[in-house]
């Protein structure tokens, strides 16, 4: 005996089909996405010549920790100069970070509140910069570095890092500003703030979750960065890391295991960034900013 | 055995001697001759080896007093991660001998990797922070002489004579006339086989492929047989380990870039697409794209990417530096459970054997190496250079002592005195097959002495390789595009 499922059950049932096909995406998506880095971990636990076997180990026969220990043994040569960079890279990024938001802030807002003369020309000639690939300005910017007397000092890479940090915070930070209705300073000016303090104690809590993304925007941006690094640094003592870990490599050989526990920690900060901050930036992509 | 042994040496010593008599030919002119090339063979460097006594402190503090209280700034590269250990016992040795003989001296010391410090150098020279004293690849220093931004530098300066080195060593530190620097180490290299591989493709395992001709075979019955490459090709664009391995075969076939393989070279003459270039290219075409006998990923390999393959047993053969020896013992070293029987046992099927040969039983190898160079003051961070502590460190580092044991597992000493040291007799007793690699020096062939070279043996030679293998040109027009640019660059367009 054959039951006839009624329209409604058809549908709810169709619709349960698609979301398992959803998700049974989404996982491979993840698996995709995610295996490079467990592939990483995985050979960051091998010996340089377990590293070298083919087949692969898909898990090492003898899984050791060495290749870490080598990287933040600070009695090592490894050790030291990859701490070294680690607290350079921090120190760049970080700077650049508060500068970028510094300036982009100020200037977004401004886009965003003010109408001047030649303010959309202004607005889309901030990111004519984004637009050329980096190598573009590789040459002009080191001859502006040598010239300053920046070359080989991190001032020249925090410089170089907010000419193509800056434009993109201030283009998503006047995103966040457009949202914010105007009528909630308005509403602070009547109440007897000043424009900075409407700005202060109400655009710029409203406006956290956008300058927390644009944070971690330009923080990766800096973080990630080679060519300027490779081309302005040459001091061991001033290496960010992208240059610094290129120890792994010889002329005719490469220390793999070294090379992923190093990538693997490198990139430990960012996904930190992004678990700590993960709520703001959620917010920052979903949340109106009207409170009722 | 011995018999079979003996039947090498003597095939190897006649081989060693017409080579020998070309490149005496080709060199006398120019230098003298402390090297006795007639008698050069793997018994013979093993017979003077440890046979004399150097004190680099006393023979240096001769030339630079021990006492002088100076600073000096260097870059090369030094040992990295993926270096044997070896390398950075003597690195370290070397600064602590260094510092102890002149501890007046201070020293700012950068290691800068490999394929990094080309670059790295031509920007410091732009924004005027480069070192007094920098040791680049024997393929750069013509570059920066050419440019004006080398001091000039021979033997004499810092207490050597030009009969201690090599006299194609010193051909590629001279430009126009002028010395610019000093051989710190010369290098060639040798085949490697993996004997086990080639037993079970039917191929005699302790023999290796005689001419390029038979590399072509071998690596296709290796393939056929086992499903693995059998010729660990490199054909990677902008990558110097391309020319190092390409050069040789094209040598062999009679072909050459410019006529940098003929006895008295001009630099005037393209060779690039002549036949027996052709011919090279036609051989590496043929393992690439027809046999499919050499790695699917040549393209983008460098030497590095071929250990891999080759100590896992999924490589046949392929060119190395005695270095492979010792960064395979190395690895096997430290391997631990059981992967260190699987370790042990690729490192006693290693095997080493002369380059092969071309169609008519020539033998070449890139003459590769390194060379000290001092930078002309203006472009030196800070505007000094002080003179006396460069020669002290230079000539610490080119002493007969140090000159061995910094070049210990990937080369040979630049100060031919090395060869006596007690260094090098333990090189010879702990390397294996250092005696193979050391007998291919007087097959060496220096890369073209212009400073056009590095983009010629960078650039042109694996784009050529890569527009034929690829099957974007034939091999004719691949050799015939390359000429068409290497006349560009000599003619004056073009270069770095």
């Amino acid at each position: 005996m054959t039951m006839e499922l009624s329209a409604g059950a058809a549908k709810r049932r169709g619709a349960g089909g698609w979301r398992w096909a959803g998700r049974i995406f989404l996982v491979l998506l993840l698996g995709f996405t995610v295996m490079p880095m467990i592939w990483m971990f995985i050979t960051s636990l091998k010996t340089g010549f377990a590293a070298m076997q083919y087949p692969p180990q898909w898990w090492p026969a003898e899984p050791t920790l060495d290749n870490y220990w080598r990287l933040i043994d600070p009695s090592g040569t490894v050790g030291r100069d990859f701490l070294q960079y680690f607290w350079n890279s921090i120190w760049v990024s970080t700077l650049t970070t508060i500068l970028a938001v510094v300036v982009a802030v100020p200037a977004a807002y401004a886009f965003s509140r003010f109408r001047f003369p030649g303010r959309t020309f202004l607005f889309f000639a901030v990111l004519l910069r984004n637009m050329f690939p980096a190598v573009v300005f590789l040459v002009p910017l080191f001859i502006l570095m040598k010239a300053l007397g920046l070359v080989n000092t991190h001032g020249s890479l925090i410089l170089t890092y907010l000419t193509f940090g800056l434009p993109l915070a201030i283009w998503l930070l006047k995103g966040f500003y457009d949202n914010i209705p105007v009528q909630l300073e308005q509403a602070a000016r009547i109440d007897g703030a000043t424009r900075f303090q409407a700005f202060f104690l109400i655009v710029m809590p409203l406006s956290t979750p956008g300058i927390i993304a644009t944070s971690i925007y330009s923080f990766i941006g800096a973080w990630n960065e080679y060519i300027y690094a490779y081309t302005f640094l040459t001091r061991h003592d001033q290496m960010t890391l992208p240059v610094g870990i290129q120890r792994f490599f010889s002329e005719n050989a490469t220390d793999w295991p070294g090379l992923m526990a190093a990538t693997f920690m490198m990139s430990i900060p960012v996904v930190v960034l992004f678990l700590v901050l993960q709520r703001y930036f959620v917010r920052a992509l979903t949340e109106g900013a009207v409170k009722h | 055995m011995h018999t079979k042994t003996g039947r090498r040496l003597l095939g190897l010593s006649m081989a060693v001697l017409s080579a020998a008599t070309m490149l005496t030919t080709a060199t006398t002119a120019s230098y003298a001759q402390s090297v006795d090339l007639s008698k050069w063979s793997p018994e013979y460097v093993k017979s003077i080896a440890g046979t004399k006594k150097f004190d680099a402190a006393k023979d240096c503090g001769a030339v630079v007093p021990n006492d002088y209280a100076g600073s000096v700034s260097y870059w090369y590269t030094g040992p990295f991660e993926a270096d044997p250990e070896i390398a950075h016992v003597q690195d370290k040795a070397f600064w602590e001998a260094f510092h102890a003989a002149y501890p007046n001296i201070k020293t700012d010391v950068q290691s800068i990797t490999y394929n990094e410090l080309l670059d790295k150098f031509r920007t410091s020279l732009l924004g005027n922070s480069a070192p007094a004293v920098i040791r680049l690849q024997i393929l750069g220093g013509v570059e920066f002489a050419a440019k004006g931004y080398l001091q000039p530098l021979k033997p004499e300066d810092v207490g050597y004579t030009a009969a201690d080195f090599w006299p194609g060593a010193l051909k590629s530190v001279t430009y126009e006339g002028v010395s610019y620097g000093l051989p710190t180490n010369n290098e060639t290299m040798a085949m490697i086989w993996n004997a086990k591989v080639f037993k079970d493709a039917g191929l005699d395992p302790d023999n290796p492929p005689a001419t390029w001709d038979d590399v072509v075979a071998y690596s296709k019955q290796i393939h056929e047989k086992l499903g693995i490459p059998g010729y660990g090709l490199v054909a990677k664009q902008n990558a110097g380990n391309t020319p190092f391995r390409f050069m040789p075969q094209m040598w062999a076939y009679g072909g050459g870039a410019l006529d940098e393989a003929a006895a008295e070279p001009t630099y005037k003459t393209v060779e690039i697409n002549n036949a027996g270039s052709k011919a090279a290219l036609q051989a590496a075409y043929q393992m690439y794209a027809v046999d499919k006998s050499v790695p699917t990923s040549a393209l983008t390999n460098t030497q590095g990417e071929n250990q891999a393959p080759f100590i896992a047993g999924k490589l046949g053969m392929m060119i190395a530096h005695p270095a492979e020896y010792a960064k395979m013992t190395d690895l096997a070293s430290k391997a631990t459970g059981s992967d260190k029987a699987v370790a042990d046992e690729v490192v006693a099927n290693m095997r080493y054997g002369l380059l092969p040969t071309g169609p008519d039983g020539k033998r070449a190898v890139v003459f590769g190496g390194s060379n000290i160079h001092v930078v002309k003051p203006e472009f030196v961070q800070g505007g000094k250079v002080d003179e006396q502590a460069v020669k002290a460190l230079i000539c610490f580092w080119d002493s007969p002592e140090w000159s061995t044991k910094l070049a210990w597992v990937g080369s040979n000493p630049g100060n031919i005195n090395g060869f006596l040291t007690d260094a090098m007799k333990e090189r010879l007793d702990t390397i294996k097959f250092l005696d193979v690699t050391t007998s291919m020096l007087p097959n060496g062939i220096p890369f073209p002495v212009i400073p056009q070279a590095p983009e010629i043996m960078n650039i042109i030679v694996p784009d050529m390789l890569q527009n034929a293998l690829t099957g974007n040109m034939t091999v004719d027009q691949a050799a015939d595009d390359a000429a068409t640019k290497v006349q560009a660059i000599v003619d004056g367009g073009g270069g770095i």
